[in-house]
């Protein structure tokens, strides 16, 4: 079980041609493309789902109020 | 400053949470990011005369954080560089509750990339927008962008050795104790 490093699945080009392809386009395969791609959305909408601090609603608000007195 | 109608209020406080969400993800930082997006909104209301009604206004906002982070980033640019990654380790952006620490791996990798390639992968990768969306807020050429994703996540594969974890389930937490025992 943990003595499988060599038993990859999901693989990122080797070593060896890693600096060849530093100088043009590094590719992944796509399970690992998908895995990357997965983690960074469920991080990422981790972080949208926070509730919006109430700072922007007051600063939105008093805006709002700011002008409607100044146009009145 | 021009009024911000109510819409047009409404339409700003809607993108409130993505603009975080990048900003968070850029910067690594709530309480920077917070200041960001504040920056940024005050900004977008007085520029509104510049914004194309009927284009996309989460586009244009993502732009000027962008350009407003860039600029700072300049500004500070020592202070930011992390080479030995302990700005990474500063990431403290977990909720108390239900906090995942598979992300903490994720978040000290995203941490260590070149600002070019992070904020490439975040727009295209997580924010959602296409290829030459994302072009036209970096400033940058479609290939440009296409490239940096690449190598964001290619980068991205070879810190977090993607190719050695078979999932990213609570498992993985054992078999990396384990893999250091070795």
């Amino acid at each position: 079980m943990t003595g499988e490093k060599g038993n990859k699945l999901a693989r990122v080009i080797p070593e060896t041609s890693l600096s060849i392809k530093l100088e043009s386009d590094p590719k992944l395969d796509s399970t690992s493309q998908k895995r990357i791609g997965d983690q960074l959305r469920a991080m990422y909408d981790e972080l949208v789902q926070q509730p919006v601090p109430d700072r922007f609603r007051t600063l939105l608000d008093m805006l709002d109020k700011k002008d409607r007195e100044t146009s009145a | 400053m021009t009024t911000p109608e109510p819409d047009l209020r409404d339409a700003l406080l809607a993108a409130v949470p993505s603009l975080r969400a990048f900003a968070i993800s850029l910067s690594g930082q709530v309480d920077r990011a917070d200041d960001l997006v504040q920056d940024t909104l005050l900004r977008a209301l007085s520029n509104l005369h510049r914004f194309e009604r009927g284009t996309n206004l989460n586009a244009w906002l993502f732009t000027i954080l962008r350009n407003l982070f860039h600029s700072e980033y300049r500004k500070r640019r020592r202070e930011v560089e992390d080479p030995d990654g302990s700005y990474a380790g500063r990431l403290k952006v977990q909720p108390e509750q239900g906090a995942r620490l598979d992300f903490e791996d994720f978040r000290s990798a995203l941490a260590r990339l070149p600002p070019d390639q992070r904020e490439a992968l975040l727009l295209v990768g997580a924010s959602g927008f296409s290829y030459e969306e994302a072009a036209n807020i970096c400033g940058c050429a479609v290939g440009t962008i296409k490239s940096r994703v690449n190598r964001a996540r290619f980068r991205l594969a070879s810190l977090l050795n993607v190719d050695d974890v078979e999932d990213l389930g609570p498992d993985s937490m054992t078999r990396a104790a384990l893999q250091s025992t070795v």
